[in-house]
């Protein structure tokens, strides 16, 4: 079964949520409206790519740390690989 | 406070030009001028040289609430919206707590110079004008402390909590020593005192709301404190510590300022003492709070607009 669209916003939430704590909603609600112009629950595995690389972009204004942006942003690729592959997904699930 | 369509820095050049401007226009106190042999432009001028630094340190708290409004503005609409919105509001309560008592009590000096019957209402009015802004801002920010803390789930601590009773039980015990050495504690009715009222109101109506704004405000300190360690996000985390630091020093230094001043009130006559470079220590000390406030909240205001 693949991740149902409304998974993935969470999922990719989830894991911003870790940076950015309470702003992580506003802050992925903005780049998936701003960047892919979509509503933000609708997003689907192949929208991740380029959200991925937007995010890259914003955290990178926020912060010089670039270990943490690495790290954040390696997070949401391995989910992004697990969204492609569906039995990946199933597993870690 | 302020219209929306006036910047509130406007307000603060307002004020800080209105003081100082006041200060070289009303005339010079006698008693002052006796006191350290001054001509009537050596009195401005030194009056000036203490109003100055004053100004000073409104700027950096008009700025300070200013960024912070503005971040509660850009988040309204979420869950932290209205506690960080009571949070700008209790600090622009302190921050026109800097400038209005002033204002107002070199106005009412110097009438009570030039009347002296007018000294004990000058007296007064503006101690309880000094009163009632922080007990205002205080009680303000410790509602949107307490109201962030219930969503963050950073419940006060047994240990944090008899550390802060430790804290305020040493300070309320030093400004309880410190007034009521002014006091004949022994005719309740006896105004004989440098507030000019009677003993039990001075307990009722001055004592009792500064030892309870500053219980509160030394809980929604701490209360910001035990969130900047407990509240999700690295990078949210780090602004908001900078934020909460400024906040804790600028609740410290203020309500210590308080104290001096509810413990000296102002009189009137200008006077060079180390009760004066104290309160100049720890405005100053405030205006570094002011600035980490700052800094941090322009630092949550870009997690907002990327």
């Amino acid at each position: 079964m693949a991740t149902s669209p409304t998974t993935l916003y969470i999922q990719v939430v989830r894991i911003t949520h870790v940076y950015l704590g309470p702003a992580a909603d506003r802050f992925i609600n903005r780049q998936i409206h701003n960047h892919l112009h979509k509503e933000p629950e609708k997003i689907s595995p192949a929208d991740l790519e380029g959200l991925i690389a937007w995010i890259r972009i914003a955290v990178s204004l926020i912060t010089d740390n670039s270990e943490l942006v690495e790290e954040y942003t390696n997070q949401l690729e391995s989910l992004a690989n697990r969204a492609a592959d569906p039995k990946k997904n199933k597993r870690a699930l | 406070m302020y219209k929306r369509n006036v910047p509130p820095m406007v307000y603060y050049g307002f004020l800080a030009v209105l003081y100082l401007f006041l200060g070289a226009l009303l005339p010079a106190s006698k008693a002052t001028q006796q006191i350290y042999h001054l001509s009537g432009a050596e009195y401005h001028l030194l009056l000036f040289s203490v109003q100055l630094p004053l100004v000073l340190f409104w700027l950096p708290a008009f700025f300070g609430y200013i960024k912070l409004n503005e971040y509660a503005s850009l988040i309204k609409k979420s869950p932290e919206g209205p506690p960080y919105q009571a949070l700008a509001r209790g600090l622009q309560w302190l921050a026109w707590g800097l400038a209005v008592p002033s204002i107002i009590s070199l106005i009412l000096n110097t009438i009570a110079n030039s009347h002296p019957g007018f000294h004990a209402v000058s007296l007064i009015v503006g101690g309880y004008i000094s009163l009632l802004f922080p007990l205002i801002a205080f009680n303000i920010i410790s509602n949107g402390s307490h109201a962030l803390a219930q969503r963050t789930k950073a419940i006060v601590q047994v240990n944090g909590a008899k550390s802060l009773l430790f804290i305020f039980a040493i300070l309320g015990t030093i400004f309880c020593f410190a007034t009521f050495r002014h006091i004949d504690l022994s005719h309740a009715g006896n105004s004989l005192n440098p507030y000019y009222l009677p003993t039990w109101l001075v307990v009722v109506s001055l004592v009792v709301p500064y030892l309870y704004a500053w219980f509160v405000g030394l809980l929604a300190a701490y209360q910001m404190l035990l969130l900047s360690r407990h509240t999700q996000g690295s990078l949210y985390r780090q602004a908001f510590q900078y934020m909460a630091a400024g906040l804790t020093l600028v609740i410290i230094s203020l309500g210590v300022v308080e104290c001096f001043r509810s413990v000296v009130p102002r009189s009137g006559h200008l006077s060079i003492s180390a009760i004066l470079i104290a309160t100049y220590i720890f405005e100053l000390i405030s205006t570094g709070g002011f600035i980490l406030i700052s800094y941090g909240v322009t630092r949550l205001k870009k997690l907002e607009e990327v």
